[in-house]
């Protein structure tokens, strides 16, 4: 525990140190990569004593003489450390030499602090073990990537999306805050233990309430919306620590309360599936709808959220059905998705910096051919949408496989639970096949076929800083797919301290991890071998050049390609209903036609029902009000002290 | 032994039986039609020859090729023809499998958009939608199978005694997964009535598109494994139906190639009988084949 403390103190400095010496921008840099790196190794050492005996510790202190804080680490927070420590070190690497402009070095040294500031709140949030340190450590990483994502204040656009995001992340804190409460007054203590022995009734409000708190900072839908929004606006490797890491602390929030409150009904893992579904095929039509590749891979998140709940969903449905073999499945396929995600959505998101910072664009029907001039990043790029995919022999088809196993095991069941495990199946297969199509159309508009500007024309391969980090990311994946024993070891020793699964090892799994070793491998080795054979068959023989065949059209030009909103139109139009698509089109009338505009924007359902719904509502009656607000201080005083004396005249 | 030999012949076979589609056309039509080993006479032109890149194109356009027929024969590896155990099998091998074949797509899907062409672009789009479709038919089969106690593996399907096939006790199901099958064989294999393999115009071609710009030992790559991947689908239906005979494994095998034949021979008399399916039609027609098989899956739940 000490030595964890240790490497959360490591990250801070490397986090301060750059702003002291901030007018030395390299070095700057340097420490804060030194810093970070140190930090997480040395966080990642610590947490080999968890993984190795199973006890739980625990350190606290009392603050302000009524505030107990509690910081205890057992195996599931250690598993949901591994993403934190693992990403961190690699995108403060990617850093180096994306933040390039040495007169902005003020402010790349603050953007140094608050990244050392959200790595260690992160962090502090899962370790947290009672109810003050872990809204503590919550309004810290709220605030930390706020901050961050305020990164280029300048852009109207950014505060916008900053806003929201900043009213997203308040009220879903407040939501917590509320459930909490709830707990207080039940149990009139602040550990977390306490909540196994609230009444029914209490603990479906405390699982809803922060089920709505922490769905908001997950992304689930429909609480995703400042997502999309705030996501692209920060720099790109903070994209990448939001949208690999940062959300699943609302999938560890969502966990850890399930957990706390030891309820089987059956209500909570069917909310969870449900909730995962339209996550999932929602998310993934929208990436398919979107033109900015930044926003694209926001809404991915979105749907890779949804698969991490259908996995718990499974789980706790096994807990509920008392199938232990589906629990241990689904669990395991939702914690190894998290780890995943956070790998190769990291990576994506680093790949889509690269192309920013190379072409000064987002929109991918302005880019092209990039894979002959940024090789390294389009071979990643390529390998990380083949995770994302699902596909094997990379990581993402192993989470995807334990929890299409889960579900297969939860085909046994009767009636309405039958039908939501059939569903999650059909839902797992189209996500999977929308995805295939979604990053088809990232990498084949962005890195394949001729480039469509003169920006796309003139890009050049991005510094080698950013280059070691996506190729960093990219091994990870290989690695996990190819050898996923000790990775899927690794997840059944954090499962372990749960009640429901407790003493289960890697051994419920049966041949499992070692199949699909085998498969992994053997289609690995098939490729090589059907690779070797054409290199044969190709000896000797003649080889010529040309253009691509145009069907007997003579002058092609790049602007013919096809492009990422024809490619993806007829998927999206066939889910209609749940997303809209926007046409404005002005006809060519005359003979001789002028100039036409032809705009197709993809909607979010969901954003403008809330708008609708809530935000003209109250911004209406807000504007009805507006006479009590006049700036005058001793009024306000007045207001504030009249409340007072009507609370304690009620309450 | 027994499993290496059956996989041999398979591959033997692939590119043979399409030659059988060919001759029933050719007699709707009226004609003598081309000679049944006429895939392999292509196949072996192809490897003779050289080939012409686009300039466009990378290393994405070598790769597609080469992963999809890879792909296509890990997918074979698996299959149990005539109840032969295949060489490899382990729980959930389909699922393996049938993401497998979903990286070839990836694949080709990439090397067609990797040669800037417009037509291959379109050809790529409706590839990704309609695969995408057929998938959720697949896996609600996979759902089905499970429920019958097949388990979650090709071997356990359609090898040992515990067979599932139309003779079985739940055979009329099967009826409803026959047809199914069917039309995903024809949905996923650009066969008529979702795609013409034999249609003279690149706008409206789907997979053939896809193929234009590949030409020599490339090309020879995709047609091999576009007839492996076409014969996997084709096992699927004949497995079901199998008729249980405890026979020697030679009639068993030659009861199924038989039984391939005849799945080959109404390929064929489909395409001579029905005409192509306008674009928007198609999904209705790939989900047909979801609704089918989900009505079997209603009918399981009062039975099990």
């Amino acid at each position: 525990m000490h030595l964890l403390l240790l490497a959360l103190a490591l990250i801070l400095v490397g986090g301060v140190l750059p702003l002291i010496v901030h007018r030395w921008f390299r070095l700057a840099k340097l420490l804060h990569l030194i810093g970070v790196t140190a930090g997480c190794l040395t966080g990642l050492v610590a947490l080999q004593a968890v993984w190795r005996q199973p006890e739980t510790l625990t350190t606290g202190w009392s603050w302000l003489g009524f505030c107990p804080l509690v910081l205890s680490l057992d195996s599931v927070t250690a598993l949901f450390l591994l993403p934190v420590l693992l990403v961190a070190p690699v995108l403060a690497l990617y850093a180096y030499h994306y933040l390039d402009k040495p007169a902005a070095a003020w402010r790349t040294a603050v953007s140094a602090l608050c990244f050392s500031l959200l790595v260690v709140a992160m962090a502090l949030v899962t370790l947290a073990g009672n109810m003050v340190t872990f809204a503590i450590a919550w309004e810290l990483m709220s605030i930390a990537s706020w901050c961050l994502v305020l990164y280029d204040f300048e852009r109207a656009e950014t505060r916008r999306a900053g806003t929201t995001y900043f009213l997203f992340t308040q009220t879903g804190a407040l939501l917590i805050l509320a459930a909490f409460g709830l707990v207080y007054q039940a149990t009139g203590s602040l550990a977390f233990d306490g909540m196994a022995a609230l009444p029914a009734g209490i603990k479906s409000m405390v699982f809803f309430l922060t089920l709505a708190g922490f769905g908001s900072k997950a992304g689930i839908l429909p609480l995703h919306i400042w997502l999309p929004h705030a996501h692209p606006a920060a720099p790109s490797h903070i994209s990448a620590l939001l949208s690999g890491v940062m959300i699943k602390m609302g999938i560890y929030g969502i966990f850890r309360i399930y957990l706390l409150l030891g309820d089987p009904t059956p209500l909570f893992p069917q909310t969870i599936l449900l909730l995962g579904m339209a996550s999932g095929i929602l998310g993934v039509v929208h990436a398919l709808g979107k033109h900015d590749l930044k926003r694209l891979l926001a809404y991915s998140s979105i749907e890779n959220i949804g698969i991490i709940l259908l996995g718990l969903g499974l789980g706790m449905l096994g807990i509920t059905v008392g199938n232990r073999l589906m629990a241990a499945f689904g669990f395991a396929g939702a914690l190894l998705h998290v780890l995943n995600h956070a790998l190769f959505k990291s990576l994506l998101f680093l790949g889509a910096g690269a192309v920013l910072h190379a072409t000064g664009t987002r929109q991918l029907d302005q880019l092209g051919g990039l894979l002959r001039t940024m090789p390294v990043t389009g071979r990643t790029f390529l390998a990380g949408s083949a995770a994302i995919a699902g596909l094997p022999p990379l990581n993402g088809f192993v989470s995807e496989f334990l929890i299409y196993y889960a579900a297969f095991q939860g085909l046994s069941l009767g009636g309405g639970n039958l039908l939501l495990c059939l569903f999650t199946i059909v839902s797992l297969a189209l996500i999977g096949g929308l995805a295939s199509a979604c990053f088809t159309k990232v990498v084949g508009m962005v890195f394949l076929g001729e480039p469509r500007t003169e920006h796309a024309r003139q890009a050049t391969e991005v510094g080698p800083s950013m280059r070691a980090a996506m190729v960093l990311l990219t091994l990870a994946c290989l690695v996990i797919g190819l050898w996923p024993e000790p990775v899927l070891r690794l997840i059944f020793a954090g499962l372990r301290d749960m009640a429901p699964l407790a003493g289960i090892t890697v051994d419920a799994l049966g041949p499992i991890p070692a199949n699909l070793a085998l498969g992994a491998r053997l289609l690995l080795a098939l490729v090589l071998l059907v690779a070797l054979g054409r290199r044969l068959l190709y000896r000797g023989k003649v080889i010529g050049r040309g253009p691509t065949w145009g069907c007997g059209y003579s002058r092609p030009t790049s602007r013919m390609q096809y492009t990422g909103a024809s490619y993806a139109r007829s998927m999206v139009e066939f889910h209609r209903p749940f997303v809209r698509v926007r046409t404005e089109a002005e006809p060519l009338t005359r003979i001789f036609p002028a100039p036409a505009v032809w705009e197709s924007r993809v909607e979010d359902a969901a954003e403008i029902g809330l708008t609708r719904g809530l935000v003209e509502p109250v911004l209406r009656i807000a504007a009805r009000l507006h006479w009590i607000q006049h700036g005058r201080i001793q009024l306000y005083i007045a207001y504030i002290v009249l409340t007072i004396v009507v609370l304690l005249l009620t309450v | 032994m027994e499993s290496s030999l059956a996989l041999g012949i398979a591959l033997l076979l692939a590119p043979v039986l399409p030659g059988v589609i060919l001759k029933v056309k050719a007699l709707f039509a009226g004609k003598t039609g081309p000679p049944l080993l006429i895939r392999w006479y292509t196949l072996i032109k192809l490897l003779r020859k050289g080939s012409v890149y686009s300039d466009s194109t990378g290393f994405v356009f070598r790769l597609g090729p080469v992963v999809g027929c890879a792909t296509a024969l890990l997918a074979l590896l698996f299959f149990p023809f005539a109840g032969f155990s295949p060489l490899l099998s382990f729980t959930g091998d389909i699922i393996v499998v049938l993401y497998a074949l979903g990286l070839g797509r990836f694949c080709t899907v990439l090397a067609a958009l990797d040669t800037a062409s417009p037509f291959e672009g379109m050809g790529a789009a409706r590839e990704v939608f309609f695969a995408s479709l057929a998938e959720i038919g697949l896996f609600v089969v996979l759902i089905l199978f499970h429920r019958m106690g097949g388990g979650l593996s090709l071997a356990g399907w359609f090898a040992g005694p515990q067979a599932i096939s139309l003779a079985g006790p739940q055979g009329a199901l099967l009826l409803l997964v026959i047809v199914a099958l069917f039309l995903l064989l024809l949905a996923e294999n650009s066969r008529v009535p979702v795609d013409d393999p034999a249609t003279h115009l690149e706008l409206t071609m789907i997979h053939e598109v896809m193929i234009l710009d590949h030409s020599g030992p490339d090309l020879a790559l995709i047609e091999f494994g576009a007839h492996c991947r076409l014969l996997f689908s084709a096992c699927l239906v004949a497995s079901l139906l199998r008729p249980p005979l405890a026979a020697g494994p030679l009639t068993n095998g030659l009861v199924f190639i038989g039984l391939l034949v005849l799945v080959y021979a109404t390929v064929g008399v489909t395409e001579s009988i029905t005409a192509r399916l306008r674009m928007h039609l198609v999904p209705k027609f790939i989900l047909t084949s979801f609704a089918l098989v989900f009505f079997a899956i209603i009918l399981t739940m009062e039975l099990v």
